[in-house]
């Protein structure tokens, strides 16, 4: 079937047939929208924006509010230097956040320098055996992490690396499947030429790679930095096993530290756990708006597979 | 060396590669090094070990015994706790994922009309997935609360809302309205496949006399199925691996929930290795989850067949 679609608006709307195609479709019934379409929308919008607004609500809550568990849906009062509070208390929370930052840049760093390189040689490079270990490659996605985690953990023991940050940031300067398949799609799609042209030149193939194809591949080194960064900053099973010392925590077992050591006495400060929540959550909308282009260039359409 | 497959066929079963031809393998293997270390190190090795270790008893500490098949046996027959853990994951997988497919199909097709506001509805809907997980699972143990907005908003309606976290009945259905939430992910992608189905479907339905319900059930799903399929399959694979929002929600105090009601498989492998030290008994809950992420996987291949539409069969 060859039919043109409507998928890209920006098409110019000098052809008349494209025109007549648009006007038509306010007037098929699968498009068109009614009232009703308007209020169930408005509805689902707000009972999904109910528990972010709460979120809000909370964090600017006073602590006598939350002693007394009276908190409201709409913010009642607005105690903004809690903000400020949660990093001059007694919780460590600028500590998490510094934590998580190391954590999450060594991270991207390790994901970022080896899975171009692997990626570009599996799409570019020609080697006996290199289809069977491509198979290899997309097989392992399936296997679960909960099988290699605690051989794992026993193997970072005896390095004596439980309680620091390596066993978070060192597995991830050996690239995985899901960064190696999508950049090797990224690079069969690039034209040849240039690399080609370089390679007659006398640029041997790392040359190819340093100074032809990063410049190129950028976009997707960047999807991938953001997709490893959302992963890292949210794990919370990684840092729960390998983090003990509250030191040693990133932000998202941080927050959840606070609220299970204060349960037992009083009722945790859910203002500044809700800010610590904030602190969390904050980064990712703005790494999603900043990159979401580069996202889209990647052309994946499991875009947000990598984000929970 | 001619490590000759039936697929690199060709050029590889020259008997000798080229001069030039070699030191392009050389290259290849050496920009393939740091996936290939890794996966010996961090991916075979420990599921070798693992296998190892599921057949014996170890706390760690002390050598391991070789009890060869006996956890499995314990988990399979002897262990009510497991099979409790095996059943909430899947009542959790089985609510949880097609729910959220649903919900999702239901926005988007929502958005997909010509409405005014389409983006702020679609942020709006989107913003929620992307909260981190455990961020999620703190909001969600303030909204769940006994006086939380969630039980506010059912007082409005007369209805008094049972404390989600603190009973048996409810701290499941408290854990699908949560992964609920996330139903942003699959709405957009959805509503990014609707609007590359080619509208002359739509108008041919239009002028057959279909209306939008049908239009609905009989273009827009066929046409998504595959993508439905790609969600579906992904969604399983995860939910069986529930953990961290568990973990989070109903912590420290009552970790697993109320009588086990909330004890996923994760949540039992995690508690039997790090707080126990069962090593090999927690090595074989992991083999056995696997065998259950297989099998869902493979069944849902199995049916594909069945329900999911592609192009280029019809022609």
């Amino acid at each position: 079937m060859m039919v043109a679609t409507i998928s890209t608006p920006l098409e110019s709307t000098s052809d008349p047939a494209e025109h007549q195609r648009r006007r038509s479709g306010g007037r098929v019934g699968a498009f068109r929208a009614s009232p009703f379409t308007y209020a169930t929308l408005m509805i689902v919008t707000a009972l999904l924006s109910v528990p972010l607004v709460f979120v809000v609500s909370v964090a600017l809550a006073s602590d006598q509010t939350v002693n007394t568990n009276a908190f409201t849906i709409l913010p009642s009062a607005f105690h903004w230097e809690n903000f400020v509070r949660v990093f001059s208390s007694s919780l460590p929370m600028q500590r998490f956040l510094l934590n998580s930052i190391i954590i999450s840049t060594g991270a991207v760093a390790g994901q970022v320098l080896s899975s171009g390189l692997v990626g570009y040689a599996f799409a570019r490079l020609r080697a006996p055996g290199k289809n069977v270990l491509f198979m290899v490659v997309i097989a392992t996605m399936m296997i679960p992490t909960q099988i290699t985690m605690i051989p794992q953990f026993i193997l970072f023991k005896e390095l004596g690396w439980v309680n620091t940050f390596l066993p978070l940031i060192v597995p991830n300067f050996f690239s995985n499947a899901f960064n190696i398949f999508l950049m090797r799609q990224f690079v069969s799609r690039l034209s040849r030429e240039m690399d080609e042209a370089a390679m007659v030149d006398g640029l041997g193939f790392f040359g190819v790679y340093r100074r032809i194809m990063l410049p190129m591949l950028t976009p997707a080194l960047i999807a991938i930095g953001i997709f490893t960064l959302t992963a890292t900053w949210g794990d919370f099973m990684g840092p729960l096993i390998y983090l003990n010392d509250e030191s040693k925590m990133s932000l998202a077992l941080g927050v959840q530290y606070i609220v299970s050591t204060s349960q037992a006495a009083q009722s945790p400060p859910w203002n500044l756990v809700m800010v610590g929540s904030i602190l969390l959550t904050a980064p990712m909308i703005a790494v999603y708006y900043l990159g979401q282009r580069y996202l889209y260039e990647m052309d994946i359409t499991g875009g947000s597979a990598g984000i929970k | 060396m001619s490590i000759a497959t039936p697929r690199a066929a060709g050029s590889v079963r020259r008997p000798r590669l080229s001069k030039r031809r070699r030191q392009e393998a050389l290259w290849f293997y050496l920009f393939v090094s740091p996936w290939i270390i890794g996966f010996l190190v961090f991916l075979l090795g420990p599921m070798l070990s693992s296998l190892y270790l599921s057949m014996t008893d170890w706390d760690s500490f002390t050598p391991a015994k070789w009890v060869g098949f006996d956890n499995y046996k314990t988990l399979l027959t002897k262990d009510p706790v497991f099979w409790k853990a095996l059943w909430n994951t899947c009542y959790y997988a089985a609510i949880s994922v097609p729910l959220s497919l649903l919900l999702g199909l239901w926005f988007a097709n929502l958005l997909n009309k010509q409405i005014r506001g389409r983006k702020l509805f679609r942020t709006l809907i989107y913003l929620p997935t992307l909260v981190p997980l455990v961020a999620t699972a703190m909001i969600f143990k303030i909204v769940l609360a006994p006086h939380g907005p969630l039980n506010q908003l059912l007082g409005l309606f007369g209805i008094e809302g049972p404390d989600w976290l603190l009973e048996e009945a409810w701290v499941k259905p408290a854990l699908v309205v949560l992964s609920v939430w996330g139903a942003g992910s699959a709405t957009v992608l959805f509503l990014a496949a609707m609007r590359g189905i080619p509208r002359e479907l739509y108008e041919a339905a239009e002028v057959d006399g279909a209306g939008p319900v049908r239009q609905f059930w009989s273009i827009t799903v066929p046409q998504l199925t595959p993508i439905i399929f790609f969600n579906l399959v992904m969604g399983l694979i995860a939910a069986f691996q529930v953990f961290s929002q568990v973990y989070v929600i109903t912590g420290p105090n009552l970790r697993g929930g109320p009588n086990y009601a909330s004890t996923t498989v994760v949540m039992l492998l995690f508690d039997q290795a790090f707080s126990f030290f069962h090593m090999g008994y927690a090595s074989a809950i992991s083999w056995l989850l696997f065998l259950v992420i297989l099998g869902f996987t493979i069944a849902a291949f199995q049916t594909a067949r069945r329900w999911v539409f592609y192009e280029s069969e019809v022609k």
